[in-house]
């Protein structure tokens, strides 16, 4: 028999206990993939092509404070502004649901799809959203969800704005890292307030090279006036909902880090009571002439296999899991995507191979410290 | 059956070596079960401290928030003369018509930015919250741009030191003083004069109006008039169970709390069978023996069932010790509602603590199922050889 042979006839020979091990770590090497992966989406918010282009302006004192409307004409001067749009959350609820799973902006039709450049959407379509003041557009996400088509009536409850929205859908886009929101016309909302205000303005440069000078253009456009503005870039202003979340990054890593220990604690328990059991063979072993060095590779490789048959079961099916299931719908729209990317498989990977080193170190130095005649009276 | 469990029970005692690993597993499962629950009990208990049971607050029909509600000057008018609102010394209506604006500060060290609430309160809104005391400086003086800062979330900002000035929508703001509100909601605000606030953020309207109505068929008039009264779109309810309702932000925790348990009792039941499958491996001679005394299969399987429940038993009350020192920290994160800062503090509750040690026999008894019944299947002549 040769010396692999050996080893993977020791490892499964308890068949129950070696599939035991390996699921478990298997399972919390899942646990642990999914938490960087949560927790890498939650403070790197996805970015599409339009990212690194787009600017938001918000109302310096905080986001919910509206800005007027008069302040469209000063921005749209400012050279390497592209195109400028009103954007204003509604936050109204749908069929009565409590949570929503969509946000709904009041935008201007004209230039929306300048601003946003990764959606799209037919041609006719787009030019029956912009005809008609009371229609709207719907992500294909969000259409799918409810059945939403082309034509329905479309009805939101104001919670944040006190009116309510009766809408024709004109059309469903696709395309944007987020398909799941509605726009409607600024118009209609301006209507129904009076007008004046608007929530954000969102802002497409010429350039990515323009961006810097664009946002700074636009804040000293208006400082020291009655409603001073924030410009930032759209990564600046994603990020600043992160700092937001408050300590939710240091809570998750404090996880992964028990998870990481409870692993290592169960997989080093399995381990010495795979070796304890067979003390007495490995005493054969040392008594027919095998070294200290050549049992404690035995017991490493059988360990360090077992921890990787975890590691491909566990952080394979979570790469396997996020990448071709819809995650928007597994997670009921909490995620958009869940990338797993290389480095989080490495680390994975990196922690079931120390995993497996860390789990022999304990069971390898009692059969070192065995003495052959102990090994041999052992009897379980 | 005194036997059975006496021997079960000290054979766990006995092999502390093997069946250490197998507790601590699920101690740490267990203790994070704990603090992620503890962080969604808190917030909860947050918002059930906030208000006053006498007080009826009245917000806009349809709003969601109190920071989204809106209540106009003339409407403030005819809800000071409606019957029914408490009077105070001078005989004047005891309400307060609040402003509710969320500013953007900097965060302590350089941490970004996060959104706190501004309350601006008429003169009587301090009366009408008993639960809010001032703690450190002095209250701050109406028809001036002074403010005062919960101390608690003086802690996690920057520049809400007593004497600190800071500028929001272009105007100046002085913190005179720190307040405390019994760990609610109120201990996640910055107090300011109401009609001040109207002017440093040029709101026209009010945002909520909280009055004291201390009869219970008053209020309840109150709530009536204002649900027909077509002049009037408001909605009035009890302070206390406003704040109540207020769960958004727990949801969210509360699942991520639910999903870790999940996932990480798989793994806690796995090493808890393995520990088992072990035990019962190397005692199927005393198994043996202790059938052949008369004991029968189903004593054998509930005597191993109750050592599967008594280890992870051990491990849940040391995870619950491990998780305690973590009760009364306090934390703060985006509320929902109202899309600013909360701060809250850890909260192990003893209904907590019995949720987490049910938890923890819950995973010893799936764990020693089948090693239980294994053991208890095991043939008796057979056994008694085995070495």
């Amino acid at each position: 028999m040769s010396i692999t042979g050996f080893i993977a006839k020791n490892a499964f020979r308890n068949r129950r206990r070696a599939a035991l091990s390996v699921v478990s770590v298997a399972v919390s090497l899942f646990l642990l993939v999914t938490l960087l992966v949560g927790v890498r989406e939650l403070t790197v918010p996805p970015e599409d092509l339009g990212t690194a282009s787009r600017i938001i302006a918000r109302n310096k004192i905080s986001l919910a404070n509206l800005l007027p409307a008069r302040q469209r004409a000063t921005i749209e001067k400012i050279p390497g502004v592209l195109a400028v749009t009103p954007f204003t959350w509604f936050g109204g609820t749908y069929k009565g649901e409590q949570a929503m799973t969509f946000a709904q902006f009041a935008v201007d039709p004209a230039t929306l799809f300048q601003v946003m450049e990764d959606a799209k959407m037919p041609a006719d379509q787009l030019a029956a959203f912009q005809a008609e003041r009371t229609t709207c557009i719907v992500g294909k996400v969000t259409a799918e969800k409810y059945g939403i088509k082309v034509g329905d009536r479309f009805q939101l409850g104001g919670t944040f704005w006190p009116y309510d929205l009766d809408m024709r859908v004109a059309g469903i886009y696709q395309g944007t890292i987020d398909d799941r929101n509605i726009f409607f016309h600024h118009k209609y909302l301006d209507e129904l307030s009076g007008g004046g205000q608007v929530g954000t303005w969102w802002i497409r440069a010429t350039s990515t090279e323009q961006v810097g000078p664009v946002v700074e253009a636009i804040n000293k456009a208006f400082a020291n006036t009655s409603a001073e503005v924030r410009a930032e870039t759209e990564r600046a202003f994603q990020l600043s909902f992160v700092s937001m979340m408050g300590n939710i990054k240091l809570l998750i890593h404090s996880i992964c880090s028990v998870v990481v220990f409870t692993l290592v604690l169960v997989s080093a328990s399995t381990m010495s009571m795979a070796i304890r059991e067979r003390f007495r063979e490995l005493a054969v072993l040392k008594a027919l002439g095998f070294r200290r060095r050549e049992l404690f590779s035995f017991i490493l490789a059988e360990s360090f296999g077992l921890a990787m048959a975890g590691a491909v079961l566990g952080v394979g099916g979570a790469y396997c899991l996020f990448t071709y299931l819809d995650v928007s719908k597994l997670t009921n729209g909490i995620f958009v995507v869940l990338e797993v990317t290389p480095k989080i498989i490495g680390v994975s990977c990196l922690v079931a191979a120390s995993l497996g080193i860390v789990s022999s170190i304990a069971p390898a130095i009692s059969v070192a410290r065995m003495s052959v005649v102990e090994g041999l009276k052992t009897l379980d | 059956m005194a036997l059975p469990i006496t021997y079960n029970i000290r054979n766990v005692l006995v092999r502390w070596r093997s069946t250490l690993a197998t507790i601590l597993g699920i101690a740490l499962v267990v203790a994070v079960y704990m603090m992620v629950q503890a962080l969604a009990v808190g917030l909860q208990q947050n918002s059930a401290n906030t208000g006053d049971e006498r007080n009826l607050l009245i917000v806009r029909k349809g709003s969601t928030a109190e920071s989204s509600s809106q209540v106009t000057r003339e409407q403030l008018q005819l809800l000071k003369f409606v019957e029914g609102i408490d009077k105070d010394a001078k005989g004047q209506p005891l309400i307060s018509a609040d402003v509710l604006v969320l500013i953007n500060l900097p965060r302590k060290e350089g941490r970004g930015e996060a959104n706190v609430l501004v309350r601006g309160v008429s003169p009587a809104g301090l009366e009408l919250r008993p639960q809010v005391k001032l703690v450190e400086g002095r209250w701050l003086s109406p028809g001036k741009r002074e403010v005062v800062a919960s101390k608690r979330l003086a802690g996690r900002f920057a520049q809400l030191q007593i004497g600190d000035k800071f500028k929001t929508a272009g105007q100046e703001l002085t913190v005179v003083g720190w307040l405390e509100a019994g760990k609610s909601a109120f201990d996640s605000e910055i107090w300011m004069d109401a009609d001040e606030a109207r002017s440093v953020f040029d709101r026209e309207f009010y945002s909520t109006v909280l009055a004291r109505v201390s009869n219970a068929a008053a209020a309840a008039a109150i709530t009536n008039r204002l649900e027909t009264d077509k002049r009037l779109p408001l909605r009035g309810l009890r302070e206390t169970d406003y704040y109540k309702s207020q769960t958004m932000t727990a949801t969210p925790i509360r699942f991520l709390g639910n999903f870790l348990a999940t996932a990480m009792s798989v793994g806690a039941i796995f090493a808890a069978m393995n520990t088992m499958y072990a035990s019962v491996g190397a005692r199927t001679r005393e198994v043996g023996t202790l059938r052949v005394l008369g004991y029968r299969r189903r004593t054998v399987l509930l005597s191993f069932l109750l050592e599967g429940a008594f280890l992870s038993l051990l491990g849940g009350i040391l995870g619950c010790l491990l998780s305690l020192p973590m009760n009364g920290y306090s934390t703060g994160t985006l509320s929902f509602e109202n899309f600013s800062e909360v701060v809250f503090d850890f909260s192990i509750t003893p209904a907590l603590i019995m949720k987490g040690l049910i938890f923890s026999v819950i995973v010893g008894l799936i764990g020693s199922l089948f090693p239980a019944l294994r053991a208890a299947r095991l043939p008796v002549i057979a056994s008694l050889k085995s070495l």
